[in-house]
């Protein structure tokens, strides 16, 4: 199964500026590229008034179940969501096969706005990705430093009062 | 598929909890979230998007940070499916992008037709996906064994562990948090040694 590329530093950086550069142009509040699996892969902006892990978890489930609503009605164009809020709207959009965005922003900030300058930043987004994929992959992360001879469990049960 | 960010040296790695309805797939989800020992903040919330009458509409969710893999951000995120037969769509969402499977049976006997009509209905969601039960890694949960009809665990190895690798599988009673940590530790020691061979056969 196709998935992610692997992101090296580069990438990041390149990731990072590309979402703050649109944080600044639309003023929205925060952006975030999330793996369709769920997985958060970059943040910008007031992510610590955010519980950021579980909006992407979140966003990445609500947009795979409008792209399954949009099967059902025979229309392969749902690129986006959107959810429009009192004190913040959020935006999600289609990057390319793995990845999306995802723009919280506050509500008296124009969609249409976020969505002009968002237009850009998915395919700066996606071209990153392309960059990343063609990449040899010869670097690979040295998981030998997890020390699996341990034989200590991964998580552990609190111990009762 | 797992996230392996090199830039950030963080793993993050999806589990989905699968089975029939009402087997105690929250419940394993719920234990480990009121249990789990960990550094401060290393806990996310458990959020459940669940109809009024608790069960499952979408999907249960806990990122966790794990103990013991020192030198390393190592994030698992568990999810639930719900169970229900009619919810399928939403299961197979979910199972995008899984790393490992912790399949929960309800060890009644009159629950039996359910769990293999449930395991079944992995393997036929799995190849959606193009993924199959050979590449993923699963455990196989027995739980509900503090109820009174329950089938014995080898009738229960027969119905669902007879693939041609048979898979570790735990007795449990989620309720009262036995075999929840030892369900979920197998899992994740499973899923790390795949992510070692994988690694060094590409770095080879």
């Amino acid at each position: 199964m196709p998935s992610l590329p692997q992101l090296i530093e580069e990438d990041v950086q390149e990731l990072n500026r590309a979402l703050q550069d649109l944080l600044v142009k639309a003023e929205a509040s925060v952006a975030l590229i999330i793996d369709k699996g769920g997985f958060l892969i970059s943040q910008c902006g007031e992510h610590i008034s955010f519980d950021t892990t579980t909006l992407a978890a979140l966003s990445a489930g609500s947009f795979a179940a409008t792209q399954s609503i949009a099967g059902i009605v025979s229309e392969t164009n749902f690129t986006s969501v959107y959810q429009q809020g009192e004190s913040y709207s959020l935006i999600v959009l289609n990057v390319d096969e793995f990845s999306l965005l995802a723009i919280v922003f506050k509500a008296h900030i124009s969609v249409g706005a976020v969505k002009y300058f968002a237009h850009g930043t998915v395919k700066e987004i996606a071209t990153q990705m392309k960059k990343a994929q063609k990449r040899e992959p010869n670097s690979v992360l040295d998981l030998s430093m997890l020390n699996l001879a341990d034989p200590a469990p991964v998580f552990r049960k609190k111990k009762s009062a | 598929m797992a996230i392996i960010n090199q830039a950030t040296k963080e793993l993050q790695v999806k589990i989905v909890y699968y089975g029939p309805a009402l087997g105690g797939k929250t419940t394993n989800l719920v234990q480990v979230h009121d249990h789990v020992q960990t550094a401060q903040g290393n806990k996310g919330k458990l959020v459940s998007l669940a109809t009024s009458s608790d069960r499952t509409l979408f999907f249960d969710f806990l990122p966790i940070e794990a103990l013991a893999i020192k030198g390393f951000k190592t994030k698992f995120q568990l999810y639930t499916v719900p169970g229900q037969v009619i919810y399928n769509t939403t299961r197979q969402l979910v199972l995008r992008g899984v790393d490992g499977l912790v399949f929960v049976a309800d060890s009644q006997y009159d629950k039996m037709e359910e769990n293999v009509k449930s395991f079944a209905n992995l393997e036929e969601n799995l190849k959606t996906l193009n993924l199959s039960l050979n590449d993923i890694p699963y455990v196989l949960q027995y739980n509900k064994r503090d109820l009174p009809n329950v089938a014995p665990v080898e009738y229960m190895d027969f119905l669902l562990n007879n693939r041609e690798v048979e898979v570790p599988s735990f007795t449990a009673s989620a309720n009262k948090c036995e075999g929840v940590f030892e369900t979920l530790n197998m899992i994740t020691r499973i899923l790390l040694h795949k992510f070692i061979s994988d690694s060094n056969r590409k770095a080879a």
